[in-house]
């Protein structure tokens, strides 16, 4: 975990985002975000509820678009493109309200995930329908894996609507990491899970950052931030407040102020 | 043959007909999740089109109608098959893009009723209210079928067609193409967000099921040898789904079996009963009203239908591929977790 901690200022940014702004309704919900996302990294994006944060994973994923601003992923604009296409430059994100794909099962859940089957195709389910299923077989041994390390395997012929709470919550994860993504955005992935279970998924995110995924999580819980995170983006009212290590966040009075006063002085004072 | 024989042959034409049928509006509405309520118009479509190019030019028939190529079956049939479908693809283009479903539903809904008054009031094109007939009878020259031998052999024939189709849409519905349907159906957010072009899988859903409304279309106008108007009004579409609802929204299996108890034992079975003395007609309005109950019934007490969509169960497991234990239980290779919880000496329920 040394590298935890480095500086991330000179470093690549796998995500860059200039000036979003959104609004609903005249409800200014994102009012100016701008924030680089470092390659490699965990980035927490932190504030208030109702600050924009899952309004701000909604552009970037491009389910919603803009209605300024800029946004690239890579050196590639992607502003306002339709989100099929900014899931194909590499990037995967998971629901606050996980939103499993009921019907299916866990395991069609995560075979879902891959992008460009063969099998998708009706021309190849006719005629090359050996290619397809070799895929297919390979997919899901993979598939499998994946369920195994998220605990998931024993539930893989289970309709995925079944599933509590906190395995939807791994479900999500799951599936996100089988698409392969370059960059996951979670949108507060432990959210109403057991302690030990947050202990669980931090694992999952370090390991996801070994492998060299780009991860920006939401999150409300600072032991989490503190725990698991390189790089902090406080966003409040919808715009940056603040960019930085959480410990220089910490030394910012704004910051404190608009956010992060009570949580620091309840986690220090103990 | 006997009238009984008869009347059998065309209930079990009618029952492989809407199997077809079926089979195209499921994988719209049952694997798509697409509220496809102008289905009856793909259907009269591919029933025109099957007519009009198997029929002789109009000139000297007494009908006013377009195209008159005299194709032989089934080249017809497919016509009518791959009409319907373009049809869909203009619509689609048109309406499937920008609108939500129920939004699409209801432009569906205006398009059927449209297509309906274009083709009753407009004669030229198939010749309106009238519609065809004389439309002649598919290889009954070939095999020196008499119309008696035709329903029969018509019946069997279509029988055949489904059997062949039922195989492609099963290939279909298993592969990982049908599974990236059903994603969209449950929630096509989530769909797009894993890189698929929900509009592309929407439209190839639409073509496939207007080709098979088509021919199913086809196949009526081959097998009555007429076809008009009062065959496909709007609220037949409701019918389709009567049948797919209680077969059960998902299943192939499940939609030949609705197919036999709502389109066969309701809908066609009751029009051989003597009607009943001075109210001539009343038993097709019973009908329409028992298909009602029958669909409110199901909705009420198993939406999932007679035969369920089944789980896919995948044929591999982790044990089994690498050979290590007989019994399939996961080896759980858990990655270490990292002490965020007790580190800070919070209370854990089982850290
Ligand atoms: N679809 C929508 N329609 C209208 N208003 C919306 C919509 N989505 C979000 N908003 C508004 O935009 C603001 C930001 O919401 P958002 O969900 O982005 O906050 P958040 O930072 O994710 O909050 P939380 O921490 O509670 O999840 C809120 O005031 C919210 O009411
Ligand atoms: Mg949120």
């Amino acid at each position: 975990m040394a590298e935890r901690n480095e500086p991330v200022a000179e470093g690549v940014f796998a995500l860059r985002c200039q000036e979003l702004k959104k609004s609903f309704q005249g409800v200014m919900a994102v009012t100016g975000a701008t924030f680089d996302v470092p390659q490699g990294m965990i980035t927490a994006l932190i504030g208030p509820n109702g600050a924009g944060k899952t309004t701000v994973v909604n552009i970037l994923s491009g389910m919603m678009k803009s209605d300024s601003g800029h946004m690239q992923i890579g050196s590639t604009d992607v502003t306002n493109w339709e989100s099929h296409k900014i899931a194909r430059m590499g990037l995967m994100r998971t629901f606050q309200l996980s939103r499993e794909l009921g019907g299916l099962t866990v395991l069609e859940n995560l075979l879902v995930a891959p992008q460009h089957q063969s099998g998708e195709s009706l021309f190849n389910i006719f005629f090359r329908p050996g290619r397809a299923k070799r895929e297919e077989r390979e997919n899901t041994e993979r598939a499998l894996e994946i369920l195994n390390t998220y605990g998931l395997y024993d539930l893989r012929d289970k309709r995925s609507r079944e599933l509590s709470g906190g395995q939807k919550k791994l479900l999500e994860i799951a599936r996100g990491v089988m698409a392969s993504p370059k960059i996951l955005l979670l949108d507060e992935p432990m959210a109403g899970v057991n302690p030990a279970l947050i202990d669980r998924i931090g694992g999952y995110i370090m390991d996801l950052k070994a492998q060299g995924m780009t991860i920006v999580m939401v999150e409300h819980n600072l032991n989490v931030v503190e725990k698991i995170c390189d790089h902090v983006i406080v966003l409040a009212e919808g715009r940056t407040l603040a960019t930085g290590r959480l410990s220089d966040l910490r030394a910012n009075e704004e910051v404190v102020h608009a956010y992060l006063g009570e949580v620091i002085n309840a986690s220090t004072t103990r | 043959m006997s009238a009984f024989w008869y009347y059998v042959f065309t209930l079990v034409f009618f029952l492989f007909d809407y199997f077809i049928l079926a089979m195209g509006l499921n994988i719209q509405y049952g694997e798509t999740g697409i509220l496809n309520f102008a289905y009856i118009g793909f259907v009269a479509v591919g029933a025109y089109i099957t007519g009009v190019t198997g029929m002789p030019s109009s000139a000297g028939t007494g009908q006013q109608y377009i195209l008159g190529w005299g194709l032989p079956f089934p080249i017809n049939l497919i016509l009518g098959g791959l009409t319907a479908s373009a049809l869909a693809l203009v619509v689609a283009l048109i309406a499937l893009r920008r609108l939500r479903t129920d939004y699409l539903a209801v432009v569906l809904i205006s398009l059927s009723l449209v297509l309906y008054d274009v083709i009753n009031n407009y004669v030229p094109l198939f010749n309106g209210a009238d519609g065809l007939y004389n439309v002649p009878e598919p290889l009954a020259g070939f095999f020196k079928l008499t119309t008696n031998s035709f329903v029969p052999f018509f019946a069997m024939l279509t029988g055949v067609v489904a059997v062949i189709m039922w195989w492609v849409m099963s290939r279909i519905t298993k592969a990982p193409l049908g599974r990236t349907l059903r994603a969209i159906r449950d929630d096509d957010g989530v769909a797009a967000t894993l890189g698929k072009s929900v509009f592309r899988y929407k439209l190839t859903s639409m073509l496939i099921g207007s080709f098979y409304a088509g021919v199913g279309g086809g196949l009526i106008i081959q097998f009555g040898g007429s076809f008009n108007p009062t065959a496909w009004l709007p609220g037949e579409t409701f019918v389709v789904f009567a049948v797919i609802l209680v077969g059960g929204v998902g299943n192939n299996i499940g939609l030949l079996v609705g197919a036999l108890l709502v389109e066969t034992l309701l809908i066609h079975l009751p029009a051989f009963l003597p009607s009943i003395p001075g109210h001539p007609g009343l038993i097709e309005y019973i009908d329409t009203m028992v298909v009602g109950v029958l669909l409110m019934v199901m909705l009420w007490f198993r939406p999932q239908g007679v035969v369920p969509e089944r789980i896919r169960r995948s044929p591999f497991t982790l044990a089994k591929r690498s050979g290590q234990t007989l019994d399939d239980r996961a080896v759980v290779v858990p990655v270490a977790p990292v002490e965020i919880t007790t580190a800070v000496g919070q209370e854990t329920t089982n850290g």
